[in-house]
């Protein structure tokens, strides 16, 4: 009997199922009945409509790219592990539109999506061993890249009563002098489909400025707003509190498979550069992977020619599908949704599980209605709040109806008897 | 602390990641580019690193570029891909590393990566368990050491024989082998080394493996690029004999470094690294890292399946022939000796011998210098684990290596100790 000397690493296995979105919709989706094949599946769970025709990417992105590819001139490594000064500039020149002062190609390192901006955000600031500040709700790869680092997560909440605004407080009693790094916001909000006002954003600044601690704003939505309240980055704050500003074109361009991500220094005052953040920032995307030289190479173009008439017709898709969400929703009896979506491609809805007959609880409800309906939501417990649920509005709208429909007659069917 | 005087934040970049650049192949290449004379009106000559696809002679096939164009076209590759890599992608590499193996693999033995870089990454994560130690060759690429360290991952250095074809020193394996060393990593064909194992040779590697019960793991990013005696050889045909982790990408053998297409494979027909909870242990790495962009992924089968050997054929003619001039032009250059003609990959191992030199230190100096002072950048041996020898890259155009070669020759002339 032969003996090997090697193991699995177990410290690098965190039960990752639990704390990525993939991996708990994976788990649901397992829940679908292979025998109905007269129903297709209504994936109301994640983020992503880009398999829809109505939410296909612009052209000019794709010309984009494949002059890139055809060029033969973006074959070889790309000359720096920030990203090539072209795109670093064009996202520069894009973000500074919102901003009322102009970022430089050194404030902009690209990265495989806003995904890697993420993790690389939160393993720079494990290098401070200090507390980090995360809302509740929370797309969970922050707390997922955390507990891999042994960064120590607070969460503060929101207010779905207020329009999932930031409790001030709540960050005031959490915030300590190890809360060195910063506190996350999301916005607009994912799971919560929130849109922050100017007057929000700032207070939040003036927060964290009296705390001592950055700003961490993702930002992948950028733009994708419906409602009245108009987007308004956080880096417009820079000058109050350092910013580091995550986002990606793949929500606004339709595009998650392409991976193209920045984190950003919005940081007028230098502030990170100073305290050193930047160094370390640098230092590890030199140790990690980076997005293929050729969509790099096609950055410029598609940041800087994409019609207004291409995100219109996108907004104008979103707001009908958040609205016939709302509507439906208002519909279903053991569902409430306190905020109607005004931004992302989410809504957060309450479950009332005493309404219905033998569903304990939002995981159990999303496994049902996988198993019996075949429609995917993502439960609540997965972001933070156990009897939630999220729900996607990002598809195409009678694939919508027609998931909201089997939702409702779902509840009907399990509905507690009087 | 407000208003006056320095505001005080929380944060301050302790800077636990420190700067690798020391000895990365990229952070010294960096020194020495900057040392280049910006008024030299002559071109520089980049004799560093492993690169060729500037050159048109080096380009990619159609093949390659019309794969990736069509899949993104198809507008069916815009979603996020799925976690270990899109399934057609995994077939079509599980089905072309099966022709050289005596076994076949499964799409589910197959891992998609970032380059072979990030293969190396997952590689070494899932085996740095507490305590463990893996053993390195010297000469090495460099980035599995600068990675192990970001990980803390003991590292213990086995020779290469430069008298025997870089090949591995057997002995030197088994004295640093202990019971917390998980694996050794070679990288055939060699880079450095540009040498190319024999069968009989690999075979060795993995009985001696199995004896000390570690697994190997094998970079073979320059698989069948080999123009000498020696055919390429996957180290996975000894899967059997002891458990194999092969790494590689399209990189070099399609010349597309900047797509970042990799895969890490288990080759392991006992499944061993499957029962140890490695294999979950990759699955799980890769669970939280980002993934190659699908419409690339969407490519691969096509990449893989219609690249005609025609193409094969005619990078491999070119790299024997710049080899070969390589070789020819370091015997010329006295202060240089190349103990082995270059088999494979794109690189030579170059010993210095600084004592024929004037006011040279060392092999770094000698690279400072000659790119100052004749835009000629190669790469110094401290990089790679060996003070006082050279690599040189011989991928590059004919006359690009000609000219590199002539001004090294000036260079020595120049710098010769006088008699």
């Amino acid at each position: 009997m032969e003996r090997w000397n090697f193991g699995a690493n177990r410290e690098v296995m965190i039960a990752p199922s639990g704390t990525t979105v993939r991996g708990v919709l994976k788990k649901i989706m397992e829940n679908l009945d292979k025998d109905d094949p007269s129903r297709p599946t209504v994936p109301l769970g994640h983020g992503d409509p880009s398999p829809f025709p109505c939410f296909r990417t612009t052209v000019l992105a794709e010309d984009a790219i494949v002059d890139a590819v055809r060029s033969a001139k973006f074959n070889s490594y790309p000359p720096t592990m920030l990203g090539l000064l072209p795109a670093r500039r064009a996202i520069a020149d894009y973000l500074s539109h919102d901003l009322p002062y102009t970022l430089t190609p050194d404030d902009v390192f690209l990265t495989m999506g806003c995904a890697q901006a993420i993790e690389v955000t939160i393993r720079v600031l494990a290098c401070l061993g200090a507390n980090i500040l995360l809302p509740r709700p929370c797309f969970p790869s922050y707390g997922a890249h955390a507990s891999s680092n042994n960064l120590e997560v607070r969460y503060f909440d929101l207010i779905p009563e207020k329009g999932w605004e930031v409790d001030i407080e709540s960050i005031e009693a959490l915030a300590d002098e190890n809360t060195g790094a910063m506190m996350v916001i999301i916005n607009p909000g994912n799971p919560c489909g929130s849109v922050y006002t100017h007057q929000q954003l700032k207070k939040i600044a003036e927060t964290a400025r009296k705390l001592g601690i950055l700003v961490v704003a993702d930002e992948v939505y950028h733009h994708l707003t419906f409602g009245t309240n108009p987007f308004v980055p956080m880096g417009v704050f820079g000058s109050i509190v350092p910013v580091l500003t995550l986002g990606s074109i793949s929500k606004r361009w339709l595009v998650p498979g392409w991976r193209l991500g920045w984190l950003v220094t919005s940081d007028p005052n230098g502030i990170l550069q100073k305290t050193k953040v930047v160094d370390c920032i640098i230092n590890l995307l030199n140790l990690i992977s980076h997005p293929p030289t050729f969509i790099q190479g096609a950055v410029p173009h598609i940041l800087e020619k994409t019609g207004d008439d291409f995100f219109s017709k996108i907004i104008d898709i979103l707001r009908e599908a958040a609205h016939i969400c709302y509507d439906r929703i208002m519909e279903i009896p053991c569902i409430t949704c306190p905020n109607k979506p005004v931004g992302s491609m989410f809504v957060m809805v309450k479950l009332n599980p005493s309404l219905l007959e033998d569903i304990i609880d939002d995981m159990d409800f999303c496994l049902k209605l996988a198993k019996e309906d075949s429609v995917i939501v993502l439960p609540g417990v997965a972001l933070g709040m156990k009897n939630w649920l999220r729900i996607t509005f990002a598809v195409e709208p009678s694939a919508l109806e027609d998931g909201l429909g089997r939702i409702k007659a779902f509840c009907q069917r399990h509905a507690k008897k009087h | 602390m407000e208003e006056n005087g320095e505001k005080r934040w929380n944060f301050w970049g302790m800077g636990k990641l420190n700067p690798q650049s020391k000895t990365s192949v990229r952070g010294l290449l960096m020194k020495i580019w900057g040392s280049v004379n910006k008024d030299d009106p002559r071109p520089l000559l980049p004799l560093g690193h492993g690169d060729p696809s500037p050159f048109p002679c080096f380009r990619t096939t159609p093949v390659a570029e019309d794969a990736v164009v069509d899949s993104l076209r198809s507008a069916k590759f815009n979603s996020y891909p799925p976690t270990s890599g899109l399934q057609p992608a995994r077939s079509a590499i599980a089905d072309y590393l099966s022709r050289d193996l005596p076994y076949t693999l499964s799409p589910d033995d197959v891992f998609l990566t970032i380059g072979c870089i990030q293969a190396i990454e997952i590689t070494l994560r899932a085996l740095a368990r507490p305590g463990a130690n893996i053993l390195l060759p010297r000469p090495c690429f460099p980035f599995y050491d600068s990675y192990a360290s970001s990980i803390n991952l003991e590292v213990r250095y086995f020779d290469l024989n430069p008298e025997k074809g870089w090949e591995v020193d057997i002995e030197s394996v088994e004295a640093l082998t202990d019971e917390n060393t998980v694996a050794m990593v070679i990288i055939n064909p060699g880079n450095p080394c540009g040498s190319v194992y024999t069968h009989r040779h690999l075979k060795e590697i993995a009985e001696t493996a199995r004896k000390l019960g570690i697994l190997v793991v094998t970079d073979e990013v320059y698989h069948h690029l080999t123009f000498g005696p020696n055919p390429f050889v996957p180290m996975g045909v000894f899967g059997s004999i002891v458990p194999v982790i092969t790494l590689g990408s399209i990189s070099k053998r399609w010349l597309v470094p900047g797509w970042r297409l990799g895969w890490l494979v288990i080759s392991d027909p006992n499944g061993i690294l499957r029962k140890s909870g490695i294999v979950e242990c990759i699955t799980d790495c890769l669970n939280m890292t980002s993934d190659p962009p699908t419409f690339i992924q969407g490519a691969v089968p096509q990449i893989l399946e219609k690249t005609g050997e025609d193409f094969f054929s005619k990078t491999i003619d070119i790299l024997r022939e710049v080899a070969h001039i390589c070789y020819e032009k370091i015997q010329e250059i006295p202060c240089i000796t190349c103990p082995n003609k270059p088999e494979g990959s794109m690189f030579v191992m170059a010993k210095l011998n600084l004592s024929l030199l004037e006011d040279i230190n060392d092999d770094t100096d000698f690279c400072l210098k000659l790119a100052k002072e004749e835009s000629v950048v190669v790469l110094p041996g401290v990089a790679v684990g060996m003070k006082n020898w050279l690599r040189i890259t011989f991928a590059v155009e004919p006359s690009v290596l000609e000219d590199g070669f002539g001004r090294m020759k000036a260079f020595y002339e120049r710098h010769a100790k006088k008699q």
